[in-house]
């Protein structure tokens, strides 16, 4: 018997010497990844950019644009510049979609292809209108950056950004209407977070909380105070809403925590019980 | 007793004859007498093996088996399905513990020897069992379709390709194509809720009945009888001087069972998130890696070891032949000594199994 079963496993060893003609996925895939962070996919305006053909002032933009919140998102060069990342020879082409560098006075319909609501409210604000009569009023660049764009918050709101053209004090006000709101936004952005952590997916929280913000924040490039006075109380509503919605997510899973250790002390009893009376048998 | 059921007890014993079924089982049934807590494993795995069976049905009334509902499905049986989320952490927490328990069970029986003839056959049905739950936590990892399952079952389901000539063919078998898709998702289920549950109950039936035919094993340290003799016919094992199974072992089986429950409950209230990492709340997503993935703990000794393996395909087939040395040895383990504590060239394969086991899983962990 002993022999049979040896044999089989000389068998079994038989094709270790042989070479395996297996997959390269696997070589790859398994093996030389470590499956982590996204796959870069080949995009030739970064790497040109980035190359040391380019001329010194330019280079430092592809690593800024590498930190921003758009990269993170996975909008890349050609989705604001246009253009072709796929064609090296062609691919800052007009016939390929490029438009170049905007002058101040697009860069707000430049973002705005995508930020449709914003670029509406900021064309009616006091700083949209005097970019459009005077070029004085600040585009989006100005206060997000182009290339380095990081998610918004009201300390963009501050005395060296807007003192650049008037006094700081109509921007301080703004600063405090905005406060409230984006404090309690805050408080639940961290109470999703804890959601997550302890094992809920919070999806529809989440997107209150994303719809709410963003258009308050829309609201807020009309750089009207009367306006976002007015509506304040309406988005501290909402966000109570999804706060109490959160809360009762947490008190739910203190229930549940009581129940199941409920039925751990139920069955520890019945243990204890059933320990005491169990009979050891005599001899 | 009261008259009604000393009434459905006669009806039984004319027609079943219930007495002498119940003493052939529990009473006149005798274990040894030197029994130990470690016999009442196999009895824990069976009472773990009915847990996931009802609370997996619990689940799959609400589950659904498809890429875009299986994972808000299961959201759901977590949020709003009344004690959904007991069942599924139940379901979870079990099946984490049940194969705890079904390891210590096999670690248990081959310290004590009792693989040793004429029980060889009872160790491969009980290998084929461990084999198939490592099955049921493989193809149920997938179906909450989180961002965990999905990443760990395209590097499982990709390792099959190591292997030249079928490998490729393995591979898209188990996924239904060249990734991992909602095809692999309802194969995945097929598998997990209708091909492995008769399996098991089948070789759990073989596995049971094999162990009452045989008789339990005798004293577990020291010589008995049954190696001394050879084997040239049938003699079931009795032990006349030993214990009825009821109530003694039985008690000791049910006080386990106990354990097991409280362990489960003990888990779940207060460590919840323990089987349950962040990328285990976000929803599959085939464009994105994740930070880090790695398959559930039982499998990260043997992916650790394919990792560190540089060829491939002699890793994969290094663990082909484990497996094959682990459900065969009986066969290939014929020393008439049953005492570990005897056998030092054993004992030292045993502890370096063991810590290299440990090392390999605490590597695979980062
Ligand atoms: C083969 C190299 C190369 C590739 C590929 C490339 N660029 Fe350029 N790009 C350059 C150079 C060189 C300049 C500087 C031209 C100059 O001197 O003003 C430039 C300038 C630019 C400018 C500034 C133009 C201006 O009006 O000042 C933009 C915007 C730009 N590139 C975007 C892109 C985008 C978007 C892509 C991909 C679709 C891309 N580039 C691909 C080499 C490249
Ligand atoms: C969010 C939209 C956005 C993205 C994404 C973006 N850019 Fe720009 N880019 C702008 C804007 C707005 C300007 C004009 C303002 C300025 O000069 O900073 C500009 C200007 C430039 C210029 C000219 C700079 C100068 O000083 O004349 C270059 C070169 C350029 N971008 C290259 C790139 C490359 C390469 C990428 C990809 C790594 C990229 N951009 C991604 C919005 C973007
Ligand atoms: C191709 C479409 C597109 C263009 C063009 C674009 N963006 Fe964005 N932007 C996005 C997307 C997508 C996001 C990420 C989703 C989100 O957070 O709202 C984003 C996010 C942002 C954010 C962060 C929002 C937050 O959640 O805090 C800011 C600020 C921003 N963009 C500013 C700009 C500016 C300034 C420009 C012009 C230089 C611009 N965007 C051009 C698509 C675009
Ligand atoms: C590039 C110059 C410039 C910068 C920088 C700038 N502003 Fe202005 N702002 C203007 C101009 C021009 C006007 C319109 C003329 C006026 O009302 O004084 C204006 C008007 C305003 C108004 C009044 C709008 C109205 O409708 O009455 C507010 C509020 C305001 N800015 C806030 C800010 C804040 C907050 C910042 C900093 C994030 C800022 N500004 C930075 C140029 C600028
Ligand atoms: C005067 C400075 C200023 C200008 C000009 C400006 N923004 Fe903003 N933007 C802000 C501030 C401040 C916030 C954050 C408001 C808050 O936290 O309540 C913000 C928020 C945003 C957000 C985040 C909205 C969200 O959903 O979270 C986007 C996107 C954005 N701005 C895009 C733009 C675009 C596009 C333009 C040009 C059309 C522009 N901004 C012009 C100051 C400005
Ligand atoms: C007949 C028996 C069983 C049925 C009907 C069943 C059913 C199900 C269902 C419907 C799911 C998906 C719901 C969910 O993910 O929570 C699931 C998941 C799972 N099952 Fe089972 N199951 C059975 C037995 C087992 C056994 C014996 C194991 C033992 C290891 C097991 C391990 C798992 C695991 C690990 C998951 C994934 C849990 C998760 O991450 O959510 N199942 N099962």
């Amino acid at each position: 018997m002993r022999r049979y079963v040896m044999l089989l496993g000389l068998l079994l060893v038989f094709p270790l010497t042989a070479s395996g003609d297996y997959r390269e996925e696997f070589e790859q895939g398994f093996l030389t990844k470590t499956w982590s962070g996204q796959q870069p996919e080949e995009n030739f305006c970064i790497e040109c950019h980035s190359s040391d053909k380019m001329k010194p002032e330019f280079l430092t933009l592809a690593e800024e644009w590498k930190a921003s919140w758009h990269a993170q998102n996975g909008i890349a060069c050609h989705d604001c510049h246009g253009g072709d990342p796929k064609d090296s020879s062609m691919s800052m082409s007009p016939h390929r979609g490029f438009v170049g560098k905007p002058s101040p006075a697009e860069v707000p319909e430049f973002c705005g292809k995508c930020h449709i609501g914003i670029l509406k409210n900021y064309l009616e604000s006091g700083n949209g209108k005097a970019l459009r009569s005077t070029g004085k009023g600040p585009h989006c660049e100005v206060c997000h950056g182009s290339h380095n764009v990081q998610r918004a918050n009201i300390d963009i709101i501050n005395e060296q950004r807007c003192t650049k053209c008037h006094s700081y004090e109509r921007a301080k006000v703004m600063k405090q209407a905005l406060f409230l709101v984006e404090k309690k936004a805050g408080e639940i952005e961290d109470g999703i977070k804890a959601l997550r952590r302890a094992g809920v997916y919070p999806e529809e929280q989440e997107r209150s909380l994303f719809n709410t913000q963003a258009e308050f924040r829309t609201l807020f490039h009309t750089v009207d105070v009367n306006l976002v006075n007015e509506r304040t109380d309406e988005f501290t509503r909402k966000l109570g809403a999804i706060e109490k919605d959160i809360q009762g997510t947490f008190i739910e899973l203190r229930s549940q925590k009581n129940f199941s250790a409920f039925l751990m002390a139920l069955f520890s009893i019945m243990g204890g019980v059933l320990f005491l009376i169990i009979r050891t048998p005599d001899k | 007793m009261n008259g009604v059921t000393k009434r459905i007890r006669n009806w039984l014993e004319v027609r079943v004859g219930l007495d002498e079924l119940l003493r052939s089982n529990l009473t006149d049934y005798r274990v040894p007498s030197n029994i130990n807590l470690f016999h009442t494993l196999g009895a824990v795995a069976v009472v773990g093996y009915l847990i996931q069976v009802i609370t997996g049905i619990c689940l799959l009334i609400y589950y659904i088996p498809h890429a875009d509902h299986a994972f808000r499905s299961v959201q759901e049986i977590m949020t709003r399905v009344p004690y959904g989320w007991l069942f599924r952490q139940m379901h979870v927490v079990g099946s984490n513990l049940l194969i705890a328990a079904v390891f210590v069970h096999m670690v248990t029986i081959f310290l004590m020897g009792n693989y040793k003839r004429p029980r060889e056959l009872t160790w491969i049905s009980g290998g084929l069992l461990m084999v198939i739950t490592l099955c049921f936590g493989f193809s149920g990892y997938l179906l909450p379709w989180t961002q965990l399952s999905y990443w760990a079952t395209t590097v499982a389901t990709s390792i099959p390709t190591a292997f030249p000539v079928v490998g490729d063919f393995v591979s898209r078998l188990l996924r239904g194509g060249s990734s991992v898709t909602g095809i692999t998702l309802t194969r995945f289920f097929a598998v997990h809720v209708s091909l492995l549950p008769p399996l098991f109950v089948f070789l759990m039936v073989v596995h049971i009945a094999l162990i009452r035919r045989i008789g339990l094993s005798a004293t577990p340290f020291g010589r008995s009888d049954e190696e001394k003799r050879p084997l040239t016919e049938f003699r079931k094992k009795l032990h006349p001087d030993g214990y009825p199974y009821y109530p003694y072992l039985l008690q000791k089986q049910a006080l386990m069972g106990i354990l097991y429950f409280v362990v489960m409950f003990l888990v779940i209230s207060f460590a919840p998130t323990f089987f349950f990492p962040e990328e285990a709340t976000v929803p599959a997503d085939a464009f994105k890696t994740p930070e880090s993935i790695r398959p559930e703990w039982y499998f990260l000794a043997p992916y650790q070891m394919l990792k560190i393996i540089p060829n491939k395909f002699l890793g994969i087939s290094l663990q082909i032949i484990l497996l094959a040395v682990f459900i065969f040895w009986p066969f290939l383990d014929t020393h008439k000594e049953k005492n570990i504590f005897k056998r030092p060239v054993l004992r030292g394969v045993f502890i370096v199994v063991m810590i290299a086991m440990v090392i390999l899983m605490w590597w695979g962990r980062r």
